[in-house]
């Protein structure tokens, strides 16, 4: 659908382009904000869960008598109680069906899976309870499948008897030119690059509190998609979706693991009806570890073709997702799909055969988190290109420049499908490079004379799909979102949108919007987000979607909005509606600016003083966008190549990095973005998106891993001891720079921007300490880059026989 | 990740509480609480009284005269990194605690609770190590003095016996022509250490003479380095390093693996810090 | 107190200048406390295990975690917490949460008070270098700003342009 937009309102209006202060601030700044914990209500009772202690067993028995009749316990629920709910559904049908109950029942497939929730009057009894009913549980364990090899091996236990093996989905389209391509080139190499098991960690945890008063029944739940967690209880728990609401509070932080409906989602309504008791459950830093979504745990098969003169002729790769257990809702499976789209990022090249595995294994469930496939694919790019350079003496780069999208190439389409709208790849890339080089000199300067230090750089080009199509990823929803607006008799406006807020300033973007779709000032907007009761039906946030349909769906409703105000206006001006325009929030006929009429004249009309309406018109202000960005498609063509993304930013990293060889010390110097995301609607909140990227970015590069034990698949890892979350001691000082390429086709030319920033960390920090280690000719193939990685590196090289003469 | 029931008590006195200690099964003393209060969050330590000695008076005195400074069992690490008599008598405390956690954990961590708890990737059961420290305790049987290196047993294990309370730790003043160097790897600011090293050396006319080298985060207990300190007597910078290195990495034999650093990592990075230590006493010392 | 040992215990604490005293279980960890009895939710529970800060509150002066003390042990302390930082007859914002404001040195806001916490107990003539700051901020987590933002508010609230209890904000 394309818009008709007043052209005044295209770019660089009065608070469209703007640092607009954010209006989210207040709260969290005082103390006054409300998150999920922070909701309390008469007579509210409070759960805990019991989660598997085995990676692998059958559940025996579970004696839950001890845990009832503890003082302050209403009630223990176990799988068999909730019977009468349903399963989550198996919507694609594609990949491996795991009708995932709300609780396990006979069989637990990670450590943290719940098989049983306490009710109590308190958290700390809850506990108690939850502790004797673990202590009550007998296990049959069964052999775990703790990685990847594991699980397809011929002779695999299986973690789902109505499966024929552990793979959940395996996708391999055929490519007859990259054989041909592989044929003619001069040399091929092969290389296994992988990338590591990390999550999102939102410094919230979830949580649920759920009221069944009034035979309707209330969710609040730290989610990122409050629609879509409404559909799946109203189905599950078999009520009418009108008596279900579900609001998320404010919430602290998602970064896409939120966007799942969890099991929690479910059975704490269901708790709540079946006790007819306000019910709450918190998520304690121990479960979330593991019982909220993990990713990122992919390997990657690679062969290359290429020429003497540095040319990648061609590149096969095969990624596989370790997606733990795979039950979790929606399924895990798309960031895969997503690394391979994405893996050739701003290069022109399309010489690609990838191929897309999922295989399930007894570790907590992969979904998404952040960049959701995309870093792993860039990191593979970059890793190659620095490969092929160093094999053929090519100039790095010289090399990426050669490769890289020049102005005019967009649109292009990418080898699976993707359409790069618009971009600036190249320019991107060129506008970094002064910057990245100056800081290379500075940090070289530092460590002069310090024979033990190295310093690199490395590179990161890539593409970030943003606002893409929910249907490959749920087999269910689409890719649209709404926004209601409506000026009221005092002429204030009110805009509801089906997004959410968790942090990103969406309702301040919203603001901004309507203010200058209408002519008003943010100020005078009310932004509700987040409430199903309030809002109409979206997706939420997440897929770096925020800004693109907030864009859409605010301008699609607000142009419906002013065709009315604009008539009614002209009917109190006794004019024609044609000649009507607004001016400072005034109407008015063109060209003269006496006499107006206020938006409160005109509100006042459509509600209040209706006998004053032009014959014709309907009562009421009100109107709704339903946006679905244009070039967004949701099913394979003939060739199996999707354009699965509304529009596509891109953008440049470079980290500078200095090596301490004697104890594999890596510390980022220095880290230079540059970001294109078309048309910037607040650059305050894009800087603060980049930030807030970048740094988890470099959590996945150097500290960031959820280990697991090789044998028993047990968690090697029980808090913020063992998950390396990076405080601001271990965050370089960054550069941000800007371009703007607008996608032709959408509203304000906006792109989203939430993802980027974690993109490019992995693959820049791999090359910047590659770089900094190329006289023992170490060229990283994995991510975190720790002390022991580089010492490993090092040490291999000098036991081979590489390095500098001489050194230590 | 709620705490397990427990009681509660908070004696006025040291008798009281270690009546209080030897009478009951599970009871543990409360001083500080930022290592116990955490594990009983996550229910790892089963507490069934907590002795909470803060309101015994006289107890988080820090003294300090010509011998050296006496810490008592409730004083906090962010009162002793602040005082500057303390930090000349023995510069290896502030050293030390400049690592350990963040303010907010120094503000109410002690140092004694540090000593007592005996994490083996913690700062200050090195240091007492490395300097002679001598911890007191009072129990059911009265009180004694035990060297801390016959303090530290192993992980989380020493030589304290049921019902006996550390009343306070005394370092022994550092001669002021040795140089004190508390260095560590850690992976993030305030970790625990993958490796660390408390150095005491003395050097002259820029070569090392005497040095006392004691390691964390390399084994079940503070670590004395006793090959790594024969090899490292006589050197100077710029003379070969390999001897020292082998000889820091024999010490560590036995460090162990986790998530963090594999063994050989450890043995390694030791052997680094012994290096960095040594250069930079000898540094030091030029500099006077 | 004597040496008796109760699983439940008096507590006298105040909270913002507001002294109460209840009867709490022994193991009330003293978050809990401000944030359930004292019905102050601005203070949030991040972790637990005294790592990512957020739980901050100010304790007789000093920064403590709230998750790792007990109600208990603050019986007759002083406790501030971020609903106390801001003006309370005229809403302003403290210098430092103008600051935060201005810098765009919060997103989801759920570390935020612990920041705040930290930064009001401390001299700022102690930690104003970039390293002292970077140090003193160093036992907060924040998993949405990347910190950059907040070392520049910090910077500039604690600028000695404008030390007088001012900001250029006005």
């Amino acid at each position: 659908m394309s818009l008709d937009i007043d052209p005044r309102i295209r770019h660089r209006t009065r608070h469209i382009g703007r640092s607009v202060p954010r209006r989210e601030d207040r709260g969290p700044l005082t103390g006054a904000s409300r998150y999920v914990a922070d909701i309390k209500i008469g007579g509210m009772l409070e759960a805990a869960f019991v989660r598997s202690v085995e990676a692998h067993a059958r559940i025996v028995s579970i004696d839950t008598s001890q845990a009832e009749a503890l003082d302050g316990v209403e009630a223990v629920f176990v799988a068999a109680d909730l019977a009468d709910v349903k399963s989550f559904p198996d919507y694609i049908s594609y990949i491996g069906s795991v009708r995932q109950r709300p609780l396990a029942s006979d069989r637990v497939r990670y450590v943290g899976a719940a098989y049983a929730a306490v009710v109590a009057s308190d958290r700390y009894v809850a506990e108690d309870a939850a502790a004797l009913v673990a202590a009550g549980t007998v296990y049959e364990p069964l052999a775990a499948v703790a990685d990847l090899d594991q699980a397809m091996a011929p002779d695999a236990v299986r973690l789902f008897d109505h499966w024929d093996s552990n793979i959940s989905v395996d996708v391999n389209p055929s490519r007859p030119e990259v054989d041909r391509a592989f044929a003619e080139a001069d040399h091929t190499f092969a290389e296994t690059y992988t990338s590591q098991r990390q999550t999102g960690l939102p410094m919230e945890t979830r949580g649920v509190v759920a009221d069944p008063s009034d035979g309707n029944l209330t969710v609040w739940t730290s989610t990122q998609s409050p629609h879509m967690v409404r559909t799946a209880v109203a189905l599950m728990l078999g009520v009418p979706e009108p008596q279900v609401r579900v609001i998320h509070p404010t919430v602290g932080g998602g970064f896409g693991t939120k966007t799942h409906t969890y099991p929690e989602d479910v059975v704490v309504p269901w708790m709540a009806r079946r006790l007819g008791r306000p019910v709450r459950w918190i998520e304690d830093r121990a479960e979330n570890l593991v019982a909220s979504a993990h990713a990122r745990e992919q390997r990657h098969d690679v062969e290359v073709a290429y020429d003497d003169d540095g040319t990648i002729r061609a590149v096969r790769c095969t990624s596989i997702l370790d997606m733990g257990s795979g039950e979790i809702f929606m399924p895990g499976t798309a960031p895969v799909f997503v690394t391979n789209a994405c893996i050739t990022g701003g290069y022109d090249f399309a010489n690609m055969a990838a191929r897309t595995v999922g295989v399930v294994t007894n570790k907590t469930p992969s979904g998404a988190y952040r960049g959701f496939g995309i870093p792993e694919g860039a990191f593979v790019m970059e890793r190659i290109i620095d490969r092929v350079a160093r094999l053929t003496g090519t100039d790095r780069v010289e090399l990426r420049r050669r490769m890289l999208l020049r102005p005019g190439q967009t649109p292009y389409v990418m080898h699976g499908g993707g359409r790069l709208d618009s971009g600036s790849h190249r320019q991107s890339f060129e506008q970094a490079l002064p910057d990245a080089l100056a800081a290379l000199a500075r940090a070289r300067a530092r460590h002069a004379g310090d024979d033990d230090v190295r310093v690199g750089v490395g590179y990161c080009n890539y593409v970030e799909p943003t606002s893409p199509s929910y249907h490959l990823t749920t087999g269910h929803w689409g890719g649209h979102d709404s926004a209601t607006v409506r000026v009221d008799p005092d002429g204030s406006v009110r805009v509801a949108a089906g997004l959410s807020a968790m942090g990103q300033g969406a309702e301040t973007v919203a603001a901004q919007l309507a203010a200058d779709a209408l002519g008003v000032l943010p100020e005078q907007v009310t932004v509700v987000l987040g409430d199903t009761e309030r809002a109409p039906y979206g997706l939420g946030s997440w897929g770096s979607r925020g800004a693109m349909m907030l864009a859409g769906g605010v301008l699609m409703a607000s142009e419906r909005l002013m065709d009315k105000a604009r008539r009614i206006a002209a009917h109190l001006l006794e004019a024609d509606d044609s000649d009507i325009v607004l001016t400072d929030g005034a109407f008015h006929v063109a060209g003269s600016p006496a006499p107006s009429v206020s938006w409160a004249e005109v509100g006042t009309t459509a509600w209040v003083r209706t006998v004053d309406l032009p014959e014709g018109v309907e009562a009421g202000l009100e109107t709704s966008g339903f946006y679905h960005p244009e070039n967004l498609k949701h099913h394979l063509d003939a060739d199996g190549r999707i354009n699965a993304a509304a529009s596509w930013a891109n953008g440049t990293h470079i980290a500078i990095v200095s090596v301490r060889v004697s104890t594999g010390e890596v510390s980022v110097e220095d880290y230079i973005v540059v970001h294109d995301c078309g048309t910037v609607i607040n650059p305050a909140l894009v800087d603060g998106q980049v930030h807030g990227g970048v740094v988890q970015g470099l959590a996945g590069a150097l500290y960031e891993h959820f280990q697991y034990d090789p044998d028993t698949a047990q968690p090697k890892f029980s808090s913020f001891m063992d998950y390396l979350v990076p405080t601001c001691a271990e965050t370089p000082p960054m550069t941000v720079g800007h371009r703007e390429s607008p996608p032709p086709d959408q509203p304000l030319g906006v792109k989203g921007c939430g993802e980027g920033g974690t993109v490019g960390p992995p693959a820049a920090v791999a090359g910047a300490v590659s770089d900094a280690l190329a006289d023992w000719d170490i060229d990283l193939t994995a991510c975190p880059v720790t002390p022991v990685a580089v010492r490993a590196a090092v040490r291999a090289a000098e036991t081979a026989g590489r390095g500098p003469r001489g050194s230590r | 990740m709620k705490p397990a029931p427990f009681a509660y008590c908070r004696p006025d006195s040291v008798a009281e509480a270690v009546e209080v200690l030897a009478s009951s099964e599970s009871s543990r003393v409360l001083a500080g609480g930022q290592s116990l209060i955490p594990a009983m969050n996550f229910r790892l330590t089963d507490v069934s009284v907590l002795v909470d000695i803060r309101a015994i008076a006289g107890l988080d005195s820090v003294t300090v005269d010509a011998d050296g400074v006496t810490v008592g069992a409730a004083a906090t690490q962010s009162r002793v990194l602040a005082d500057a008599g303390a930090a000349r008598a023995v510069p290896g405390l502030r050293a030390a605690l400049r690592h350990v956690g963040h303010l907010q954990i120094r503000n109410r961590g002690t140092v004694c609770g540090s000593l007592a708890h005996a994490d083996p990737a913690a700062e200050l059961p090195a240091l007492a190590v490395a300097t002679d420290a001598r911890i007191r305790v009072t129990g059911p049987g009265g009180r004694r003095e035990i060297a801390a290196r016959d303090f530290f047993c192993g992980p989380f294990w020493t030589a304290l016996e049921d019902g006996e309370l550390v009343t306070e730790a005394w370092f022994p003043a550092t001669r002021p022509d040795s140089v004190t160097v508390v260095d560590e790897l850690a992976r993030r600011a305030g970790d625990f250490a993958v490796a660390g090293l408390v150095a005491m050396i003395d050097a002259s006319d820029g070569a090392v003479r005497t040095s006392r080298l004691v390691g964390f985060g390399v084994g079940g207990a503070p670590l004395r380095l006793g090959s790594a300190e024969a090899a490292l007597a006589g050197w100077s910078a710029g003379r070969p390093t390999a001897d020292i290195e082998q000889a820091a990495a024999a010490d560590c034999a036995d460090a162990f693996d986790d998530i963090h650093a594999t063994s050989w990592y450890r043995r390694e990075a030791v052997a680094a810090l012994v290096l960095r230590a040594a250069r930079t006493a000898l540094a030091a010392k030029e500099q006077l | 107190m004597t040496s008796e040992a109760l699983t439940e215990v008096a507590v006298g604490i105040t909270v913002n200048g507001r002294l109460s005293r209840h009867r709490v279980p022994a193991r009330l960890l003293l978050s809990d406390y401000i944030r359930d009895v004292a019905g102050l939710t601005g203070t949030h529970v991040g972790c637990e295990h005294g790592y990512c800060g957020s739980c901050t509150v100010i304790v007789d002066g000093d920064a403590v975690r709230s998750c790792l003390m007990l109600a208990a042990q603050a019986d007759g302390a002083e406790i501030r917490t971020v609903e106390d930082l801001a003006d309370s007859a005229t809403g302003a914002l403290s210098p430092m949460q103008q600051a935060f404001h201005d810098h765009h040195a919060l997103q989801c806001g759920f570390c935020t008070a612990g920041f705040l916490m930290t930064l009001e107990s401390v001299d700022p003539a102690e930690w104003r270098s970039p390293e002292r700051t970077v140090e003193l901020l160093s036992g907060n987590l924040c998993r949405c700003t990347g910190y950059q933002n907040i070392t520049e508010a910090v910077a500039a609230a604690w600028s000695t342009n404008h030390e007088e209890g001012g900001t250029q904000h006005g």
